[in-house]
């Protein structure tokens, strides 16, 4: 080793570096031998003990009291106290009547545009046999035909239920949300105790539908003559009965989307 | 007062606080001022500036703890991060450091010119020697002195200091390697006016 090479190393081995030890060696050797090299690690090792003692003098220094009750003074102004927690759910469940009472407004108002939109149909449009025979007499189901009756969504299939991606998207996000309701996709597993539905059905355009990350779904009854509003098949003898359906109401308050369930 | 396991981690202690927990944030603040305090009062030599920066720190952090990424080192070198640029604007405001030649030639033949006789730094254990280290610390560069400061009075690891100051190891190593030496320059002259009879021979080693 000369004395460019301890030169390189003389900071780690005076401050304890890691280092190999036959590197170490060959250092100490050569400090044994260069009288200016051993001056210059004695030099090196005093400084590296004079700055440990002066971080040990330091060692109890630290910011006054006075610091900490400003910055835990600015802390409180910028999180104001929070109210109890009894409050913070009071508040969380007036916001969420808030929004219910919005949806309520909104599914009120399709409501009316629906009953006006059914009466005109039942004016202008003649009557739509509810099956393609249409020949037979069409008598009301009884509540065990009814249940037993096979999805809405496949009776309709040759009228081209309006379904695409969008809409079973959002069915599924919809479903995840916990207002889950058997897809008429799926086998009916339980006859008695299994509501069918149609797909969603937007309500506005397929966009706004699309864009829907979360909202609420809400179970309303509508006039029979509904269904004919969307081109659905109905029974012209039960129209002055009353057919449920689910309404998919945005964060906005605005219905995105209906289906229909028996 | 403190509810929080003084086990937390610096991390779950920043989560709570952001949702506004004053608890975990008076924990944060207990736990890292001190490091922070020591650092801008080593920087700076100045115990106001030191508590300026201690606060604007930690302002800081409860204003934007969500720019906090873990992924890119500590906690703590994050909030050394912020003080070391809160320290080098007052610094810079303060003009507080007195520059020291440190051109690239006064780096070649440091072997001679630290060579002296007797024993020049071997009493510096001593308090009025810690005050003389202390006042040459602050009048050195500062990308030399916080590499001291990190390095040598924080005993921060050669990664931990380079992230702090944001550059690669190697920097630093040379960095701290120059502003050892630049310490040992001083304090050698500093020693020599304090011993004006004695004549210093400067030597070289050609071993």
């Amino acid at each position: 080793m000369n004395c460019h090479e301890m030169e390189e190393i003389v900071n780690d081995l005076a401050r304890g570096q890691m280092m190999e030890a036959s590197l170490r060696e060959k250092a100490f050797a050569h400090a044994g031998s260069c009288a200016c090299c051993a001056m210059r690690l004695d030099d090196e090792r005093a400084l590296t003990a004079g700055l440990r003692s002066v971080a040990a003098a330091a060692a109890a220094e630290e910011a006054s009291p006075l610091v900490e009750s400003a910055l835990l003074t600015a802390f409180r102004e910028q999180n104001p106290a929070k109210p109890a927690p009894i409050f913070v759910a009071a508040r969380y469940s007036a916001r969420r009547w808030a929004y219910v009472a919005v949806g309520a407004a909104a599914v009120a108002v399709i409501v009316m545009l629906l009953s006006l939109g059914g009466s005109r149909s039942q004016v202008s449009q003649p009557p739509v046999p509810e099956k393609a025979g249409g020949a037979e007499p069409i008598v009301p189901p009884t509540s065990e035909q009814r249940f037993a009756a096979p999805p809405l969504s496949r009776a309709t299939d040759d009228k081209k239920l309006a379904i695409d991606g969008h809409v079973r998207r959002t069915n599924r996000r919809i479903a995840n949300a916990g207002r889950s309701k058997p897809a008429v996709d799926k086998p009916e597993e339980s006859i008695s105790y299994t509501e069918i539905a149609t797909d969603f059905i937007p309500l506005m355009n397929r966009d706004s539908l699309a864009q829907l990350d979360s909202g609420q779904v809400m179970r309303v009854e509508l006039p029979r003559s509904a269904l004919m509003s969307f081109g659905l098949p109905m029974n012209m003898e039960r129209a002055d009965e009353r057919i449920k359906a689910d309404v998919v109401i945005g964060d906005d308050g605005l219905a995105r989307a209906i289906r229909f369930v028996r | 007062m403190m509810s929080l396991p003084t086990t937390t981690s610096d991390l779950d202690l920043l989560r709570l606080m952001m949702a506004g927990d004053e608890d975990a944030f008076t924990m944060i603040y207990r736990r890292r001022q001190g490091g922070v305090y020591k650092f801008a009062l080593h920087m700076s030599g100045s115990q106001t500036v030191a508590e300026d920066v201690t606060q604007e720190v930690f302002i800081v952090l409860m204003r934007e703890a969500a720019r906090f990424d873990p992924s890119r080192g500590s906690l703590a070198a994050y909030l050394y991060g912020i003080a070391r640029n809160h320290v080098l604007r007052k610094i810079e405001q303060d003009r507080l450091f007195v520059p020291l030649g440190d051109s690239p030639e006064d780096a070649t033949g440091a072997c001679a010119t630290l060579v002296g006789d007797g024993d020049p730094l071997g009493d510096l254990t001593r308090n009025e020697t810690i005050q003389e280290l202390r006042d040459s610390i602050l009048v050195l560069p500062p990308h030399y002195r916080e590499a001291i400061v990190l390095c040598e009075l924080h005993e921060m690891s050669y990664v931990e200091a380079a992230s702090v100051i944001g550059c690669a190891v190697g920097t630093l190593r040379s960095r701290l390697h120059r502003g050892r030496a630049l310490l040992v320059e001083r304090l050698r002259a500093a020693r020599d006016r304090n011993s004006a009879s004695e004549e210093v021979k400067p030597a070289r080693c050609f071993a």
